[in-house]
Formats: structure tokens, sequence, C-alpha cells
């Protein structure tokens, strides 16, 4: 403690006026004497202190009432030992709220705020989209789907050039054509169907707006016969037509922003964003993949294929699961708990009275081919 | 009369440094959420290296009432932005067959926000500031800020550059008559006049590379570009010269009640010198850093690999962690080095050269009362455009 041999004169500043009032500061028991050149002695007990915390300066410190009152007291720079003692006896801390209640306030507060973003987020948009999504003219989901293909083929490019090569080869294509035609014969969607395989060794496929379908080569690769193929084929056009990629699309076109404006910009932000909304995305899907599988599986019996077809398919992605890497996140064919009620659904499918194979085997094996 | 009252600025770089690495590592674990704590205690800390007269600011503003500002602003900008978002992208695609328009006109609809928002958080930043004990304090007025600031930006734009310090000086007109200190209302004198002459390089800098982009346009010779690797860096010089030669002017010309005066004055070459030390030092810290940490991690996975340990069999989930932890760690450290080397040094220049005039002319003024608003600066929050601190 200071001694009455060591004076240490403070600036106070008495939260009314802008005026500096020196005072001779003495450390009395468990209070703080402050004596003015005249006029009364100011005293503040320790314990109704508190220092401002988070401040920059190393050994002078800045002592207020605890009450969060406007006074303030500046020990200067230089009188150590006694600020020592002061930073020994007052705790750093802000000034308590001063409206009433005002954290359990701030609870229901923020209760109620990330409510009505939930729902503007999991009922407004979802449900804006989905109208959008139905009076959307067909060259305008073409236009979209154009839009998105290419964003998909420059994201999966590792090499950095100009998008994911499209599979082309002759005998392949047309091998695909026969199969394509095979089915969309038995549907009837306003814009024609376009399907295309993409040079990448994922285990997947999708829907995009606009009658896009793609096919990754590593699907093919992975498919047993020709029919596994043709029922995934069927069950993207089950999301053509129920043109759950263009609700998707809209969707995320509101979401996203949303999404920007809650997580920030905290560390670059854009990774966050982009797992948030994948997570979305999924969830979007979840429903509407059983309509899809509905929709394949109805398809297949009208073409005249094996339907369980694309439960034997399940079974294989089901068993390679555990060795795949973390793509299976983004491949909405494979990252669904309900697989095994899925893969029972489509076993379950009566057969059509008459099945024909899909493709002859030097159809299958061109079709194999295609990306080479 | 008194002599003027200089400005001390005390803050530390290692004081920083330490402080600015916590913070930044909880919010980063925290998935951004500890934001509202980082701004505050940072801004703390730098307000209270700030002493006009010897005396600190103080920074008064509560985290829990960014984070409120922040979840108000959120729920009305959700609204907003999703449903404006969600439309723009059916009417382009419906009607134009691409998305660009709907990104441009995404963009244009947040920007009376961004304005309304940059008023905000100034209101809240001077509501929340103290010195000597004393409140600042800025008027309700964010609408007319942000229209008054979207005409002169549509004037500044349709002369290209022409009528920049005409909308210099009357936005800070405006912020400036209704800011308070205390009891004192603070008043922009001058003319708008006065910055033509200071902003002359900058424009010739900017109508010259727009006239070579444009030669170079119709010519369809791209040559003249290569101009551009002149006039853009005498741009940059051109541009921090007049910043800081309007931040004077306007500095002299302020008067707080009566007649207290203002004077800050600083200098060009101080400010370019820190600002391309400073962003060198940071290269140069974030690099040895990492470079060592790379050196580390080799070093161990040499050890590993001698060791015998297969990486080939370790779950993906290993390098999806460390892909992330380099990720935010350079990001962190990237932040971080530039506050220490670059905003730190430039703030503190700018405060060593501020003096106020007069300053007995203070003794009249009286406190003001709390300034209880809603949404503590949680617009500028959420569209990311708070004050530089
Ligand atoms: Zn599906």
């Amino acid at each position: 403690m200071i001694g009455p041999d060591a004076p240490v004169f403070v600036d106070y500043f008495d939260g009314r006026s802008a005026v500096p009032r020196r005072m001779e500061l003495t450390i009395d028991g468990t209070r703080l004497l402050l004596i003015p050149a005249e006029g009364s002695t100011i005293v503040w007990p320790l314990d109704r202190m508190r220092r401002l915390p988070d401040q920059a300066g190393s050994d002078g410190l800045t002592l207020a009432p605890a009450d969060g009152g406007p006074a303030r007291l500046y020990i200067p720079d230089g009188a150590a030992d006694l600020a020592d003692a002061l930073r020994a006896a007052i705790p750093a801390r802000a000034a308590p709220p001063p409206i009433p209640n005002f954290r359990a306030r701030l609870v229901g507060l923020s209760a109620a705020a990330l409510t009505s973003v939930a729902l503007i987020l999991f009922v407004l948009v979802p449900l804006m989209a989905d109208q959008l999504a139905t009076l959307l003219p067909p060259e305008g989901e073409a236009a979209l789907g154009d839009a998105t293909l290419e964003q998909i083929r420059s994201a999966l490019d590792e090499s950095g050039r100009d998008g994911l090569d499209f599979c082309t080869a002759a005998p392949g294509r047309a091998a695909l054509g026969r199969m394509t035609d095979r089915l969309a014969k038995h549907t009837e969607f306003p814009f024609p169907l376009k399907v295309h395989v993409l040079d990448h060794e994922m285990v997947n496929a999708f829907a995009l707006p606009g009658g896009h379908v793609v096919l990754f080569r590593g699907l093919i690769d992975a498919a047993n016969d020709p029919d596994e193929v043709a029922a995934v084929l069927a069950h993207e056009m089950g999301h053509v037509a129920g043109r759950d990629a263009t609700r998707g699309a809209l969707r995320s076109a509101g979401s996203i922003g949303i999404l920007g404006l809650i997580f920030g910009d905290f560390a670059g932000g854009t990774v966050a964003l982009f797992l948030a909304n994948q997570l979305i995305e999924a969830q979007y899907s979840q429903a509407t993949e059983e309509r899809a599988d509905a929709y394949g599986i109805a398809l297949m019996q009208k073409a005249g294929l094996p339907p369980e077809a694309l439960g034997r398919f399940f079974e294989t992605l089901r068993q390679q699961e555990g060795a795949r890497d973390e793509r299976s996140l983004l491949d909405h064919l494979s990252s669904h708990p309900a697989l095994l009620d899925r893969i029972e659904a489509a076993g379950r499918a009566a057969r059509p009275a008459q099945v024909s194979p899909v493709l002859n085997s030097s159809d299958w094996q061109a079709l194999r081919a295609i990306c080479r | 009369m008194a002599a003027a009252l200089g400005t001390d600025f005390i803050g530390r770089k290692g004081a920083l440094f330490g402080l600015a690495l916590r913070l930044s590592i909880l919010t980063v674990v925290t998935l951004g959420f500890y934001r509202f704590w980082m701004k505050t205690r940072l801004r703390r800390w730098y307000w209270s290296a700030i002493r006009p007269g010897g005396h600190p600011l103080e920074y008064t503003g509560d985290p829990l009432e960014k984070l409120l500002g922040f979840l108000i602003a959120v729920v009305f900008l959700s609204f907003y932005i999703g449903v404006f978002n969600l439309i723009l992208m059916f009417f382009s695609f419906s009607y134009l067959g691409d998305n660009f328009v709907a990104y441009a006109a995404s963009f244009v609809i947040v920007i009376p926000f961004i304005f309304f928002a940059q008023y905000r958080a100034r209101r809240y930043m001077l509501a929340r500031t103290r010195w000597r004990g004393i409140r600042f304090g800025l008027e309700p007025g964010a609408w007319g800020y942000a229209w008054r600031a979207m005409v002169y930006w549509a004037l500044t734009i349709v002369t290209l550059g022409a009528l920049w310090p005409l909308m210099t000086f009357r936005l800070e007109k405006f912020r400036t008559d209704r800011t308070w200190f205390g009891s004192a209302r603070l008043h922009q004198g001058g003319r708008w006049t006065a910055l033509i002459l200071p902003a002359l390089p900058a424009l010739l800098c900017l109508w010259g590379t727009l006239g070579l982009g444009l030669v170079a346009a119709v010519t369809e010779d791209p040559t003249p570009v290569l101009g551009l690797v002149l006039t853009l860096p005498l741009l940059g010089i051109a541009w921090v010269h007049y910043r800081l030669r309007a931040l004077r002017y306007l500095t002299e010309t302020k008067r707080l009640g009566e007649d207290v005066g203002l004077t800050l004055h600083p200098r060009l070459g101080r400010v370019l010198a820190i600002t391309v030390f400073g962003h060198l030092l940071v290269g140069l810290f974030l690099g040895l850093l990492l470079g060592g940490v790379g050196i580390a991690v080799g070093i161990l996975l040499g050890i590993g690999a001698a060791g015998g340990v297969d990486f080939e069999a370790l779950p993906p989930w290993v390098f999806v962690v460390a892909g992330m932890v380099a990720y935010f760690g350079g990001f962190i450290l990237w932040d971080v080095l530039r506050q220490v080397f670059v905003r730190m040094p430039l703030l503190a220049h700018y405060v060593a050269t501020l003096e106020i005039d007069n300053a007995h002319a203070l003794a009249p003024l009286a406190q003001r009362e709390r300034d209880d608003f809603a949404d503590a600066g949680g617009f500028a929050e959420a569209l990311d455009v708070g004050a530089a601190l």
C-alpha cells in the first residue's frame, strides 16, 4: 500500500462536466479517499468500484463506479505501486446493462429472432420457390439449367481448365440415346430431355432444371448391368418431372443470401456458407427422393424394364459406402438414412409382364467406354 | 489563451497482437458467434489507447446489445434479401434467360441499406464513446443520410468523379452537424470548393486510366493498357493524398460548441510508408510463421513415416480438420498481423497529429443523456460495413 509520504495526484471527472479535477488519492482500508485542493473529500468504497477492462495502457488505469455511473478516475502512468494495489482490489468489468432484466429480454428476443429467420429460411422461401417453379416458363427453366450445368462443370474441374469434360464417344452416345428413348417414350416433358455423361469418378447422378440429366462416369463404372443405369436415369427423370432441381435452384437463390447474413464474414465465411447451404439442399431433396423413386419405378415398369434394378444399384452403393470418401456428403443418391427402405420398396415393385434388356451387350460395352 | 491539447497514442504492438489473436481464435472456434465480443473488446482497447489531453477515450459498447441488434437486423434483412433474391432470380430467368441481371440487381437493392447501416453504426459508436466521462452522440437521421448518399454517389458517377469533392463535403457536413459532445454540438464549416484542388491529381489519374481503357477498347489494340502500370499506382497515391487533405480541411473547419477547434495533419509520406512497409512486414511474418509450421509438419510426417505410421490409412476427417486448421489459422494470422502492422500504426499516426484548440472552452459543457436505441449498429454488423475499427 501507499504510505503517507507518497501522495499520488489523479484526475477526477464527476460525469457531469468535462473539466478535470486534480485530487490527492489515498487508500484508507477499504475506501479510496479523493482529497481536492479545496472542497470536501470524496469517498469511494473499493467494493463498489470497477476497473475498465481491455485497456491499452500497461500501468495507468481507469476506475468507475460499479453501478455504471458516469464518474471516472484516471490513475496516471508512473504510479505503479498504487496501480498494482488497485488492480488486486478491484475487478475489471464492463458496466452493468442499464435496462432492467436486459439479459432475460435478450434471450426472449433472440429466440423470437431465430424463430423468424428459421420460418423464413425453411417455410417462406421453400414455399415461394415451389410456387415460382411452377410459374417459370420452359425457356426460363432451360436457361437456368444451362447456367447451373456450367457452374457444376467448372466447380468439379480440379485441373482449373474450362470445366469438366463431357463424354462423347459416338458408340457410347448412341447406346445412351437408345436407353434414354426407351424411357422417355413414356414421359411428357415441356422440353427435350438432355442426358450428359461427365468424366468424373464420383458415383453420382443428378437432374438439373430444364431437362438436363447428368450421369458421372463413376456411376456407369459402378453399375453391374445396363438396367441399373437405366433405373438411375428413370429416377432422375422423376426429378425432372417434379421440377425438383428448379425448386432447389430457386430456394438456394433465396437461402444463400440469408446464410451469408447469419454467418457473416468470419475468416472468409464462404466455406461455412457452402457447407450450410449443402445441408439445406440435402434436406430439401430428402422428401422428394421417394417421389422420384416411385416415378422411376413406374417408368421402368411402363418401359418393360426390371424395376428392382434401382434396389440392386442402391445395394451395390451401400456395400461400397464404407470404402467411399467424404464426397458422399454431396451425393444425393446414397446419403439418405432411409436407403434400406428405398432398396426394399424397389424390390417390392412388380415386374412388368414382359421384360427385355435395355441394351444389348455390345451397346453396354460401348456405354462403359463412352469417356474413352 | 491556453495552449492546444495534444493527443497521445499509447497502444503497443505486442499487447494488441496477443489480444487480437486470442479474440480471433475464439471467434473462429465459436463459428463467428464471438465476433460481437471481439469487436467490442478490440474497440475498448483502441479507444483506451487514444488520449487527447492525456485522458483516454472510453468505449462502453455492449456485445449483447450488438448481438441483439444483429438479430433484429437479420430478421428484417432475411425477409428482404431472401424474398427479393428469389423473385429477382425468377424474373431474371423467365424474361432474360440469364442470372447476371439478378446478381447485379440483388447488389443494388442492398445499397441503400449499406448507407443506412453506416450511419446507424456511427450513431451507436458515438453514443458509446466517452471522453473525460462525457458521452458523444449522433442525432437520428439514417434514412436522410442514405438517400443523400445515393444522390451524391449518382452525381459523382454521372460526372465521372468530378463532383466527388461535393459528395465528400456534404456527407461529412450531414454527419458532423448532427454530432454532439455532451451538451455541445459539432459544426462543419468551410466550403466544398476548397476540396476541388486536392482532388485534382486523383481525378486526372482516374480520367487517364479510363481514357487508356477506352482507347484500347475502340482501337482493339491492347498496348495502351500497359499505361495502367503507371496510372494505377499513381491513382492510388493521389487517392490517399485526397483523403488526407480532405480529412485535414474538414477537421480544421469543424467547431465544437462556440469556439473549440480541432486540427489534424497526417502526412502523406508517412501514411504511404506505413501502408507499404506494414504490408511487407505482414507478408514476411506470415511467410515465416507458415513456413515454420510447414517445416515442423514435414519433420513430424518424416518421423511418423520412419516410425512406420501409414498415413494412407488415416481416416479422411483427419485431413479435413488439418486443412481447416491451416486455412483458418492462415486467415486469422493475416488479419491479426494486419491490425498490428498496418491498422494500429496508421491510427497511431492520425491520432498523434490531432490537437484540440481552445480546450478551456469545454468548461461550460455538460453531460448528455444516454441514447438507448434499439439495433446497436446491428445492420452494419449484418451487412459487414462497420466502421474500420
Ligand atoms: Zn434423387
